[in-house]
Order: C-alpha cells, then structure tokens, then sequence
C-alpha cells in the first residue's frame, strides 16, 4: 500500500472516527483505526474506527499509487499527522509489518496489525430508511440524552429509544425516575413503524458527528443502526431489549398548569440546589395563588429559599423533587416561558414549552 | 420387601448416623455427660484421631451398677422425666440416645464409682452386644473408652479424614467446652502428646488467660469485656476491638445457656452490630454467653444441638445488636482510657445467672468476664529516622509543655507530614491520622441526621417488579412500617410478583432489584431492614470519606484542637469507616526507653 495526501485530507477523516478508539485496550487491534486505499482517480483514502459497539466510517481522496489495507494504532497516527505543519504533503508507505510515515524531513515507522484482524460490521440489512435534517436529529438528540441511565442494571435504560411511526421521528430516554421526550416531522411518512434502542455511546457519538446543515439518512436494521453523514458513515450495535411504556407515564391531564419565566424558574432552583442534599438533591415546591416557592434543606440543617411569580390560580400544594431533574429539563426546552403540569404530591408533574407537544418531560416526585 | 420393625441394633446404628458423625462427635456426647453429671475436672486422651481410642474421665456424679445398663439403653437417661423438663432443658443432653448410639459402632467400655458406693463396676459393650457388670476398681466418677470407632460400620469409616484432621476437631470441640465452662478443668492429648490442659478458671485473670490459650493472645489483648443484662435475657463475654478483625469467621464462640452453638441468628446479630466498624468482609473475633429462660428456647432443633429456636428470634436479635452495638460505641478516645472505671461496675456483679443449668457443676459464679485491656492497640515504635514537624512546634512546646493534658487526646503540637496530628497528653504522645478521625465525625453526623426523620423517598417512572415466592413476599410485607420509614413502597400486584413504587432517594440509581433480593433473605433470618439500613449507611461512608480533610491538607493548631475535641465527643471515634484505627498512643516511658532515659 502507498498513498500520498495532504494533512488535511488525512486529519479530517482521521478526527471523524478518533471519538470511539480507546488507547488503552484488552484487544490490541481496537486501539488502531484501518486504513484502506483505493486506486482511482481520484483515489481514495478510508478510515475506520469501532469499539465493537460503535464503528465509524470516514473517507476522502488522496492519490494512490498503490492500493492496500493495513491497521495502524490510531492516536499515534492522529497526534503525528496533527503535529506536522498545514498542508504539508504525507506519503504513507507499507513496508513488511510497518507503515512508513513520511513528510517533509520527519520520518515516522509506526507498527502495524493485519487488516484481517480488524473487527468489521457487515453491510446492515436495512428494514427501514429514513431521512432527516441532520440538525433536526441532533435537537431530539440534545433534548433527550440527559435522561438516560447510566450503567443501570435495566440495560435497557442506558440508551434513547428512537422511534419511527408514520411522519413521526421521536427520541425517547428514562433512567427510571425521570423521562425524555422529543419529536420531529418527516417529509414522507415511513413504511412500517420501529421502534430500537441506541446505546449510550452510539448517542453521545451522533451528537458528536452531527452538523445544523444538510440530512442524514438513517437506516435501521435488526441489530444495527447505521447513519451517514456526508462523507462520514455511522453504526452502532442497537440494545435488543423492551423499552418501558412510555406513553403511560405521560400524565394525560394534569389538573394543575403552572406558567413560569423559564429563567427565573431555572435561577432560583439552582440557587436554591446549592443548599440541598448532595446526594439527591431534594427540593419542596410549594404552589399558592400566584407563587411558587422553592425550598431545601441539607444534613447540615442548612436551609435555602427562593419563589417566582406564576401563573396558576388554585389551592396550595407542596411536592418534592430531584432539583437536578427539573433543572435539566427547563433549561432544555426552548422558549420564555416553561409550562408545569402537576396533579398531586404523589403524582409525576410534566414540563414543556407552554402549548407545546414536541419536546415534554416527565418527573417523578419525591417524598421528603 | 414386606414392612417389618428393624432389630434394635439396627435402629442404634441408624441413630448413630446422626448424632456420632465423626470422633469428636463422640468425644462431645461423652465429655456433655460428665458436665451434666457435675464433673469440675475432665481428661480426654485420644488415639489415631480417635478411631483407635478416645477416654475420657471425669470426678462427676458417677453412676450404681443398676444404672450401668440402663445407660447404654436407648431413650434411658435422668436428665429429664417428664414433657415439662423437655419444654426447659437445662442439661447438655437429654435424648438418651448417646451412649446406646455409641455402643452400636464402637467397642465401649464403662467404668463408674459413686462417691457413696464402695465398689466401682465395669461394663463392656462391644458392637451393641452388651455384657453383664462387673466389679471393678476405680477411684471416682466416671471412665468411658471408645475403642475402634465404627469398626462395624466400614461405610462410615471409609469418609473418615486424616487423623491429624480429626484431631483437630476434636480439640476445637474440647477448646469450645473449655470456653463455655470456665470452671471445669479439662486436659487434652493425642496419641499421648498434650494437645491443651486448662486449669479451672476462677478469677478473672484465669478467664482471660483461658480465653487467651484458645483464641490466642492476639484476641486477648485486644479484646473488651461485654456484660449486659436486660430482664430474662443475658449476655457476657469478650468481643475484639474493631481494630482486631479477621479475614475469616472462625474465631466466633456463641454459648446459649453454656450450649456451644452455630446459630446463625446469633452470628448474623454480631455481624450487623459491627456493621459500622469493619472493613466489608472483614470478620470480628468474640467470646459469647448468652443467658436466656430455658423455656424460651428449643434446643431440640438439631441432633447435636448446633442450632436452637428463640420464641421470640427478633427481640434476641435486636437485645444482641443493640448491646453490642452500645458497648462498641464506646470504641473512642475518652471511654478507652478509663477502662479500668467500667471494669468497677462491671466486675463487682454478683453472680446473676439465674438460668444456671440443672447439673450441680454449674452453681459457681457466670461464666466469662476479664479485664479490659488498657490500650486499644499495641503501638510498635520502629522507625528511629528524624521526625520533620511543622514550625509551629517549637512554639506550641514552649506554652504547653509544662501542663499536662487531661484530655483523653491531648493537646495538638503540631502537624506531621500533613497526615498526622502530634498532640500530648498526661502520659505522653498521641498520633491521630486526621483525615480517618475527621471521617468518622462526619459519618456519624450524618447518621444522627438520617435517623432523625423516614428516608427522603424518590418515585419511580414504571413500578419494579419483582418475581418472588408468596411466603417472602409475605414476610416483606409485614414489616411494612419499617420499609415506609426506610423510604419504599412495596405492594403486592398479583401472587408471586411484588411492585416497588418508591425507593429510598440516597440509594437513587443503585441495583434496587438486587437488593432487595438479598434482604429477602435476610427477612427470613429476621434481620430485614438492617440490610437496607447498611446500603444506606456504606453511603453515607462514602459521602463522609469525601467530605473529610484530605491529607496533605494543613491544619492550624486551632483546628486540630477542634478535630480531637470532636472525635472525643464522637462514638466509635476509634475507627474510621472502615475500621482502621484513628489513632495511637507512645507513653512517655516507651518514649525514654528510645532513648535508653533512666537505664
């Protein structure tokens, strides 16, 4: 194998894929990334990188002289290429088991493993394609990925559901005491409903790979999903398990609907949160005619207290909280103000953007 | 086959099967029938791990020549006569089923003089076939030997270990009794050899050094007395410091009524009280008697009597936890130096044992108490390089030096290597590593304010569900005030399936499943909550571990004054949370010998 390519034609690719090789590694041949080159005109330069888990794909041109495949230890490979000067022209070069770096006047022999050895995801038989704008997915992505579990022993939780049904693309994510929802409108509608489960990494990974401009097609397989960005393709192992219910837990009709400045809620329930438990972050809200106060205390019988001016008229209520759920969720959603749906102190409250369904959260409350 | 009734000898070799398993099965029988008889001194000799011989010999009541072949009888004994004697043992034995058991698959051999007879008798029993007496000489009480133990049973014989293994057990079984009867004299030998000879025990020196020749005097020294009693129930004995702890549960004695026993009641109720002062996985050492109304538990359990039933399981439970638990709370600096005041109250109690056994040898003082050792640990003093104090001692030494130091940890000098506090006190120097004694503060700060109110509970989005079998669901469901408090919803959905609606919030994203399949099973044991009140409690460990100074953090005189002053004020204070002391004590005297003062 033997190609010649600018730095900038091999940095690209090579930081598109970096994210999901560790350098410290059981399997030897996972801390490399695989390099495959095409002749052609141009020819061109393949970059893969996987962690069993999450593969990911990148491409771009260079001129091959000769075409090849060999695996290199991959965050060498990057901290060389990225150290060497702009533009500068790269020759890589297989000599028998180790690949000749060169440029300019600095020369690098890096050590190789067989290309055979490189675990490889087979093509993904694709039972539904579905294409979105790629800053689309990663608003359902960014809205959702906080509520994930993590390492629960419900492997199920440590990862977003994503769902298709009709011209519906909705991110689902729960760690059990709270739960994520975000959705967008299709172009077209898809053929059949699906429902998989991504996990954790293969998330935060897309979010990572995924621009404002442009689409992303996604196609979903049994046990793979695969996305292609540009000259970038995505896949990752789906969880095979049985997501929660989750439209059950949505409560359907809230009987009390409060209306706040987000960012006045947002603030005082932070400051509030300096002063709760550390563990678990407990908060009382009490609901009056107009006011909703926040209070915590912590072992330290240390107490904070703050309120902000609401919309609601009706009866007093206190309910208990994890500050950090409620937090999260209101500083996700957009807009000015946040709407509240509560029913009872016993009874999970749901938060959204006043009058809208896209993006709804659900949290549980706790008894303090 | 047709149904018949089996010949005698058969129905002994068949109940031999479940009480003599093993030589030291035999050598127990044996050595509890001379303690009944009232024996105050036993010797047992063995031989080839006691397949070839075991003897013993006791100066108990002895028995007349019309008792001899009544003994080997099944269901013949004088322990009890009647169902009410049954209801409250008092003796070791009292099925009667020993030395007919014993005569079925050894050659055994009688000897026994009462004191008021004026000639002793013989009687040989050889595979059950049993001879008539005979006159004999013999000084006093009672000789039984066992002579080639299941030679007419090869298949027992066969799953018989080695004899240095047998051996071995019967000595743990004759140390055990050694403990429980600190008044009877008992000697041991193999093939000849001493193995242990304990004089009776009297004082409370010679109860410690009793203790000392079977659980070492490693145990010994760092070991603390525990008296208490509550109504009918007692307990007495040495429990080790938490400083003292063991990789391996073996050196746990539990004696119910002078019984040796196996309960797992009893071993689980020490190991949650020291719960709070063990490394996990850690074991403590301890020596314990527990008195309890005869009527109130039932020693008929188990053919060699290893388990017994409480009546009432949870409240011995809980008299045991708590109890120890209070005596070590007291592992901390101010009460450790004064162990000589708690051996005042503790020592000058009469014998209270209302629930002495029936035999006439037990009518002496409560078995089992002893001085506490003075210092909660040995301090070896090894390293001889420079020390490299802060600057502030010069200082401090000048002011203080003069005074004395009431305070059970002293005054602070200075700081060492900003790991450890210098402070003096009246008898010299005491190192206290700061950041452990300031954990164990903390963590017991945090205790006292969970235990103030019902756990902070988090709901859950979808109920847990757990798949269990109807009767643990039950025993769940009980205590149900108890998982309220603890922070969890539970209720039955359908038979054999439990939800679990809320959650304690500090156990937040923790395995709840797993949990509570592992308390489960410690609700059938009675122990329940403990278990959610120890997952509770590691965390709590670890937020004080975090919260704690950490090394390296300098410390102001003022401040270190503070921490001692806490950790005097702090129970347990002597151990941080995972049972490393916190700290240690060079008297002025180990001090001069360094530096060879006054020689």
């Amino acid at each position: 194998m033997k190609l010649t390519a600018s730095r900038e034609q091999i940095l690209q690719p090579l930081q598109g894929v970096i994210g999901v090789v560790e350098r410290k590694q059981t399997m030897p041949v996972l801390a490399n990334v695989l390099i495959t080159a095409q002749v052609g005109e141009p020819g061109r330069l393949t970059l893969t990188g996987t962690d069993l888990e999450v593969e990911l794909v990148a491409a771009g041109e260079a001129a091959v002289s000769q075409a090849g495949e060999i695996t290199v230890p991959g965050r060498k490979l990057l901290e060389i290429i990225r150290a060497l000067p702009d533009r500068t022209q790269i020759t890589l070069t297989l000599d028998g088991d180790k690949l000749k770096v060169s440029a300019g006047r600095s020369r690098f022999v890096l050590s190789t493993l067989p290309a055979g050895d490189f675990p490889q995801v087979d093509e993904v038989s694709a039972e539904q394609a579905v294409v979105v704008a790629q800053g689309e997915l990663r608003r359902l992505i960014e809205k959702t990925h906080f509520s994930m579990a993590q390492q629960d022993v419900r492997y199920y939780l440590n990862g977003t559901l994503l769902e298709s049904a009709d011209k519906t693309l909705r991110a689902v994510a729960t760690d059990g005491h709270r739960l994520a929802i975000a959705e967008t409108t299709l172009g077209e509608a898809v053929r059949v409903a699906k429902q998989v489960i991504v996990p954790r990494k293969g998330i935060l990974e897309l979010q990572r790979l995924l621009g404002e401009e442009g689409d992303v097609s996604l196609s979903i397989g049994t046990n793979h999903i695969r996305a292609t960005i540009g000259e970038v393709r995505f896949t990752s192992k789906l969880i095979d398990g049985k997501f929660p219910e989750y439209s059950r837990v949505i409560p359907a009709n809230p009987t009390r609907i409060v209306t706040a400045d987000r960012n006045m809620l947002r603030q005082a329930l932070s400051r509030t949160a300096i002063l709760s438990n550390e563990k678990y972050r407990g908060v009382r809200l009490s609901l009056s005619a107009g006011v909703l106060a926040v209070q915590a205390h912590n072992p330290e019988q240390e107490e904070a207290e703050d309120s902000v001016e609401v919309s609601y008229q009706g009866d007093e209520v206190e309910i208990g909280f994890n500050v950090t759920y409620l937090v999260e969720a209101i500083a996700a959603i957009d807009g000015e103000n946040v709407e509240i749906g509560l029913t009872d102190s016993n009874s999970s409250c749901l938060i959204r953007s006043p009058g809208l369904g896209d993006v709804r959260y659900v949290v549980m409350p706790m008894r303090l | 086959m047709p149904i018949r009734i089996l010949p005698s000898q058969l129905v002994d070799q068949i109940a031999a099967g479940e009480v003599i398993e093993r030589p030291a099965s035999v050598v127990k029988e044996l050595a509890e029938n001379a303690l009944d008889a009232g024996a105050t001194q036993l010797d047992i000799d063995i031989e080839q791990g006691g397949l070839g011989l075991i003897r013993v010999r006791d100066n108990g009541s002895g028995m007349s020549v019309d008792e001899l072949p009544l003994a080997i009888t099944r269901h013949a004994t004088s322990k009890i006569s009647t169902l009410d004697d049954l209801m409250q043992v008092t003796s070791l034995g009292f099925r009667g089923e020993a030395l007919p058991s014993i005569g079925s698959v050894s050659r055994l051999r009688i000897l026994s003089r009462r004191a008021q007879d004026s000639q002793a008798h013989e009687l040989l029993v050889d595979a059950g076939d049993v001879q008539t007496p005979r006159p004999a000489a013999h000084p006093g009480g009672t000789l039984i030997e066992v002579r080639e133990l299941f030679h007419s049973v090869p298949a027992r014989r066969k799953f018989m270990r080695a004899e240095a293994t047998e051996a071995g057990h019967v000595l743990r079984l004759v140390e055990r009794l050694a403990l429980a009867r600190m008044d009877v004299g008992f000697t041991l030998t193999h093939n000849g050899r001493q193995m242990l000879r304990c004089l009776p025990a009297v004082t409370d020196e010679q109860r410690l050094a009793r203790v000392a020749e079977v659980m070492g005097d490693e145990f010994a020294g760092a070991c603390m007395p525990v008296v208490v009693e509550a109504g009918p129930l007692s307990l007495r004995g040495w429990i080790s410091l938490p400083t003292f702890s063991r990789s391996q549960g073996d050196l746990t004695h539990w004696f119910v009524n002078g019984r040796a026993v196996r309960d797992r009641l009893l071993i689980n109720a020490a190991r949650v009280a020291y719960r709070d002062v063990l490394f996990n996985g850690r074991h403590p050492a301890y020596v314990l008697s527990l008195g309890i109304d005869p009527a109130e538990v039932d020693v008929n359990a188990h053919p060699q009597k290893q388990e017994v039933r409480f009546r009432e399981s949870r409240a011995v439970h809980d008299f045991i936890q708590r109890a120890l638990e209070r005596r070590l709370a007291d592992t901390r600096p101010g009460l450790q130096s004064s162990a000589g005041d708690i051996r005042g109250t503790v020592f000058a109690a009469p014998s209270t044992n209302t629930f002495a056994r029936g035999s006439s040898g037990s009518s002496g003082s409560p078995r089992g108490y002893a001085p506490a050792p003075l210092r909660p640990q040995g301090f070896s003093f090894e390293r001889s390089s420079p020390w490299q104090v802060g600057e502030a001692v010069a200082g401090a030494l000048a002011v203080d030096a003069l005074q004395p130091d009431d305070r059970p940890l002293g005054q602070a000098l200075a700081q060492l290597h900003g790991i450890y506090i210098l402070a003096q006190d009246a008898e010299g120097l005491v190192l206290v590593d700061a950041h452990a004694g300031h954990e164990r503060v903390l963590y017991e700060k945090f205790k006292a304010a969970q235990a103030e109110k019902p756990a902070d509970s988090q709901a859950l989005l979808e109920p847990l569900v757990l798949t269990l079998r109807e009767h643990e669901i039950d025993a769940l469901l009980q205590s149900g005030a108890d998982w309220e408090r603890a922070g969890f919803e539970l209720e039955r959905l359908a038979p054999g399936s439990l939800a679990v609606r809320r959650i304690p919030a500090t156990l937040g994203h923790s395995d709840i499943g797993a949990l509570l399949r592992e308390v489960v099973a410690g609700v059938l044991d009675d122990q329940g909550v403990h278990h959610i009140e120890g997952a509770e409690h590691q965390l709590l460990a670890t937020l004080a571990c975090r919260a704690a100074i950490h090394a390296h953090r300098r410390l102001t005189l003022p401040e270190m004054d503070a921490l001692l002053r806490q950790m005097e004020q702090t129970e347990r204070s002597a151990q941080c949370n995972h049972g490393r002391p916190t700290y240690a004590r060079v008297s002025l005297p180990e001090l001069d010998r360094l530096f060879l003062r006054g020689r």
